[in-house]
């Protein structure tokens, strides 16, 4: 295992005007599960593939326990990956393949059968070792491709690029809490790509999210859902996302129209405020709103919450709320003033 | 609800492709059967003989000869061609600007008549003006292909690996064209050798494509004709005279029609014999493996 840091880590395809990743900075602790986030186009495969060693930066550098791996092809770097869709060797038999990486490094058949019965043992693979991939369902093919990823016990870091894609929905949480057992139990470093914000606040100790090449913001799903940095992080994260309206500072305060929501301590001008869906109420008291929908999604201690949607202005926002009894068209927002976040130039903008 | 009708009328909507498949397939076939069981000597007179004919072709030493003869030259192109095409195939550059180039440069030998091919070859190999012949004796070595029986297998050999190779290669690049590159990356992250991807990465997702290319070359080697028939005539002495080559010496030349149409149906059972044993023990392999 091994800490990983990246410095100024760019790189553009041949052929490309634009940089496909510009400057990115990341740093990983010893055995941390870190998350890359980020839509279709917004780099996070090239940076995988950049730590795997598949392609090389074009400017930048990269360390793993600070070593300095740049240079170094992925076999050197002693990494491993899961791919999208399960990567088998198909002429070989299940214990075939989780012992091939070790085979190739030397070790002995009975060291390798040892090793993989233990991985074996922690993916629950074990009634399968005889059997061949041909006969597989996607998820033992793809949990196979995980056992031989984590098989080598001294791999520096284990890239996943969107593991789960390929595996019905109905078995991704098995999958998924295979491998978070197996990373905690193991403390293996890993770097999970994926698009999809569930997967990365579930699975990851940090969650770094990219956007266009460049990294949104880094840290724990906590400070994702708390404190996006970014009005993209904002409205990507939860769903719905965070809610961004047109506000205006002006006497110390925040308002939206000539209403005040809270105090605030920024220079005068335009905002943008930002509140999440459960940090909102609509009821008799705040701004006016038209209210447009509501929809139950569960129960809370008995009582109905559900989701509501409504005009304000010409901008749609939505509450998380307890549903008592019915709304009036005409009803008021009334937004937790201790959770106001402030967005300038789309960055958030520290007022506390 | 709709009850199953029974419309015997039907059945005349097959009639026309019954039609079609008896008049290509069964009726020139079941000719031949015909035509193997009896001694015809002209229109009207005609003796039933039974098995005679298949029993004196199976016994005739030009039969053998030229049967040995066929499944060593065929064993001989399959056991070049296969492996050579996979290299080739292998070696080709891939989603560059002189792929493309280079799989036309291949297609070439692939779209040459098969007579055209011959006559190449005859001229290619003249000891006396050939490019090939002419270097081989410019080198102090004595060839001779309408002279030496060997020389004569050797430009056959040549001949045919110079033809159809491509035929493999193009299959094979298809094959690994198809393979996805993570399962590259894979294998060199475990690191696996140069050869151990070939043996694990690329043969096992080759194994159709490779059926096909096999299929293919062991039936159209079987049935080969034309080009020995244009290079050597089947010479020197019987030494490259095949199968085809012999039928139809006994067909067209004597108008042995009897033992000619006994040898067609031990012919044509030999290739699909062979062809069989092939596929099935493929498929064997498939469901084991």
């Amino acid at each position: 295992m091994a800490g990983i840091e990246v410095r100024d880590l760019s790189h553009r395809y041949p052929g490309a005007k634009e940089l496909t990743l510009d400057g990115i900075d990341l740093q990983l602790a010893d055995g941390e599960a870190h998350a890359i986030l980020g839509g279709s186009g917004t780099g996070k495969t090239t940076l995988l593939n950049l730590l795997a060693g598949l392609l090389v930066p074009e400017r930048g550098s990269i360390k793993f326990d600070g070593r300095d791996v740049t240079g170094l092809s992925g076999a050197q770097r002693n990494v491993a990956q899961v791919f999208q869709f399960p990567v088998l060797y198909p002429s070989l038999d299940v214990t075939g393949n989780l012992e091939f990486p070790l085979r190739n490094r030397g070790w002995s058949r009975q060291a390798a059968r040892t090793r993989v019965l233990e991985v074996a043992r922690l993916l629950d693979l074990e009634a399968l070792l005889d059997r061949q991939p041909a006969g597989l369902s996607l998820f033992e093919k793809q949990l196979i491709a995980i056992g031989r990823a984590l098989v080598r016990p001294d791999v520096a870091v284990v890239l996943l690029d969107e593991p789960l894609t390929a595996v019905e929905p109905a078995t991704k949480w098995r999958l998924r809490r295979a491998l978070k057992t197996v990373q905690t139990e193991l403390g293996l470093t890993m770097v999970y790509v994926t698009h999809d914000q569930t997967e990365a606040l579930t699975f990851a100790d940090k969650i770094t999210m990219l956007h266009e090449g460049r990294v949104l913001q880094t840290g724990t799903p906590l400070e994702f859902y708390e404190r996006p940095a970014h009005q993209i992080v904002a409205h990507f994260i939860g769903s719905p996302g965070m809610n961004l309206i047109d506000a205006h500072v002006s006497a110390g305060a925040l308002h939206v129209g000539d209403i005040s929501v809270g105090p605030v301590s920024a220079a005068p001008g335009p905002c943008v405020l930002g509140f999440r869906p459960e940090w909102a109420e609509i009821g008799e008291v705040g701004i006016p709103v038209t209210v447009q929908s509501t929809r139950v999604t569960g129960t809370e201690e008995g009582v109905a919450v559900g989701l509501v949607a409504a005009h304000l202005g010409d901008q749609v926002v939505y509450t998380r709320q307890v549903l008592g009894g019915s709304l009036d068209h005409d009803a008021r927002l009334r937004i937790d003033a201790d959770r106001l976040i402030v967005f300038r130039d789309q960055h958030r903008f520290d007022h506390d | 609800m709709i009850k199953g009708v029974s419309n015997n009328r039907a059945w005349l909507a097959v009639v026309p492709v019954v039609l079609v498949v008896a008049f290509s397939a069964v009726v020139p076939l079941m000719t031949v059967v015909n035509y193997s069981v009896q001694d015809i000597f002209d229109v009207d007179t005609r003796l039933f003989v039974g098995l005679d004919w298949y029993r004196e072709t199976l016994r005739d030493p030009r039969f053998i000869d030229a049967l040995l003869r066929q499944v060593t030259f065929s064993a001989t192109v399959l056991v070049i061609e296969v492996p050579l095409g996979i290299w080739i195939a292998r070696a080709l550059p891939r989603d560059s600007r002189a792929t493309s180039a280079f799989l036309i440069l291949l297609a070439i030998p692939l779209l040459i008549p098969w007579n055209v091919v011959g006559t190449i070859w005859q001229i290619f190999a003249r000891p006396d003006i050939g490019l090939l012949g002419v270097s081989v004796a410019a080198l102090g070595i004595s060839f001779n292909y309408t002279g030496s029986s060997v020389d004569a297998w050797i430009t056959l050999i040549l001949m045919d690996i110079w033809h159809w190779t491509s035929l493999v290669a193009l299959l094979a690049f298809a094959g690994l064209a198809s393979i996805p590159s993570p399962c590259y990356q894979a294998a060199m992250l475990d690191g696996a050798s140069t050869w151990q991807v070939f043996r694990y990465v690329e043969l096992p997702r080759l194994k159709s494509v490779l059926t096909i290319a096999v299929l293919l070359r062991v039936m159209d080697s079987l049935m080969i004709y034309t080009e020995p028939f244009v290079l050597t005539g089947g010479g020197p002495g019987n030494s490259t005279t095949f199968l085809s080559q012999y039928l139809t010496s006994m067909a067209v030349g004597q108008f042995d029609l009897g033992p000619a149409a006994a040898f067609s149906v031990l012919y044509f059972l030999l290739i699909v014999l062979l062809c069989w044993l092939f596929y099935t023990s493929v498929m064997r392999s498939e469901a084991d493996g």
